[in-house]
């Protein structure tokens, strides 16, 4: 195997990204990348966006929240 | 449809059977508790509010408790919450929200999907990553929540949580293809987004 060539590296660079492809696919995507400047940008692309996602998304649920859990959970059990 | 998320799946391990009800809440509470901060986190996304996220996720952890005899234990508890979570939205929040609910936008047409990529091609994809990467926090915030609630679940289920298509697929009880379509589509969308954001706000230009 080896270079898959652009049209199909840019079909699944997403599917690449997300760990979804077989290791050949996988594989064959990085030796496309390796050549070509347009899809491993394109590939950094994906890539600083779900960082960028993931550094939104960090959250640390309200202490209040989780004591609250606790004692309705405690309530519960009483009866 | 179940797959390894199971809800409604009789697994019910010995464990439970022999255990009294404390014993039983004792469990919960050392398996579940620890996820709170990702509960909180994906309540965030779908309700937009901190409100309605702590309801939510005190809504998840009651009807998690009352169905955790039907835990199978050793499967993944996270994600077993995370579904409830998803069907407890769907179930209460959605349906009192009176704002038209666009049905997952499977139905978007596609000029309304103009393609990011295209666009970008104008300018260059490294200048483009470059300005992703200094986006302040609450701008994808706000770009994520401006994209329709499926699409912005698959993402961060995948995308933050780090789950599996298949995964996602049995949180959010849908095939594996509507989850990669409203990946899709969502990434897309966010990233269209994002690239009017940097624009407006001159973010990486290298000035």
């Amino acid at each position: 195997m080896g270079d898959c060539g652009c049209e199909k590296a840019k079909k699944d660079l997403e599917e690449y990204l997300h760990n979804e492809l077989c290791s050949e696919e996988a594989s064959d995507i990085r030796a496309h990348m390796e050549n070509c400047v347009d899809c491993s940008d394109e590939h950094r692309v994906g890539v600083v966006l779900t960082e960028a996602v993931k550094r939104a998304c960090e959250e640390t649920a309200p202490e209040e929240l989780r004591r609250e859990v606790l004692a309705k959970l405690r309530r519960i059990q009483q009866h | 449809m179940a797959g390894s998320v199971t809800l409604d799946r009789a697994g019910v391990g010995l464990q439970q059977m022999t255990t009294a009800p404390s014993a039983k809440s004792a469990l919960f509470e050392e398996q579940a508790m620890e996820h709170i901060d990702k509960l909180y986190a994906h309540a965030m996304r779908k309700t937009g509010n901190r409100v309605d996220a702590n309801d939510l996720v005190q809504e998840t952890y009651l009807k998690a408790f009352a169905a955790f005899d039907q835990f199978q234990q050793g499967t993944n508890i996270k994600a077993w919450l995370h579904r409830i979570l998803e069907n407890t939205y769907i179930n209460q929040y959605r349906k009192l929200q009176n704002q038209p609910f666009y049905s997952p936008l499977e139905e978007l047409e596609d000029w309304q999907l103009a393609d990011a990529e295209s666009r970008t091609a104008t300018s260059s994809r490294s200048a483009e990553a470059e300005a992703i990467d200094h986006l302040p926090a609450s701008a994808v915030k706000d770009a994520l929540q401006g994209i329709p609630e499926d699409f912005r679940a698959a993402v961060y289920l995948v995308d933050v949580e780090g789950y599996s298509y298949q995964e996602v697929a049995d949180i959010m009880d849908t095939p594996t293809g509507t989850v990669m379509s409203r990946l899709h589509r969502g990434r897309k969308l966010l990233r269209e987004q994002l690239a009017d954001y940097a624009r407006e706000q001159g973010i990486g230009k290298g000035k």
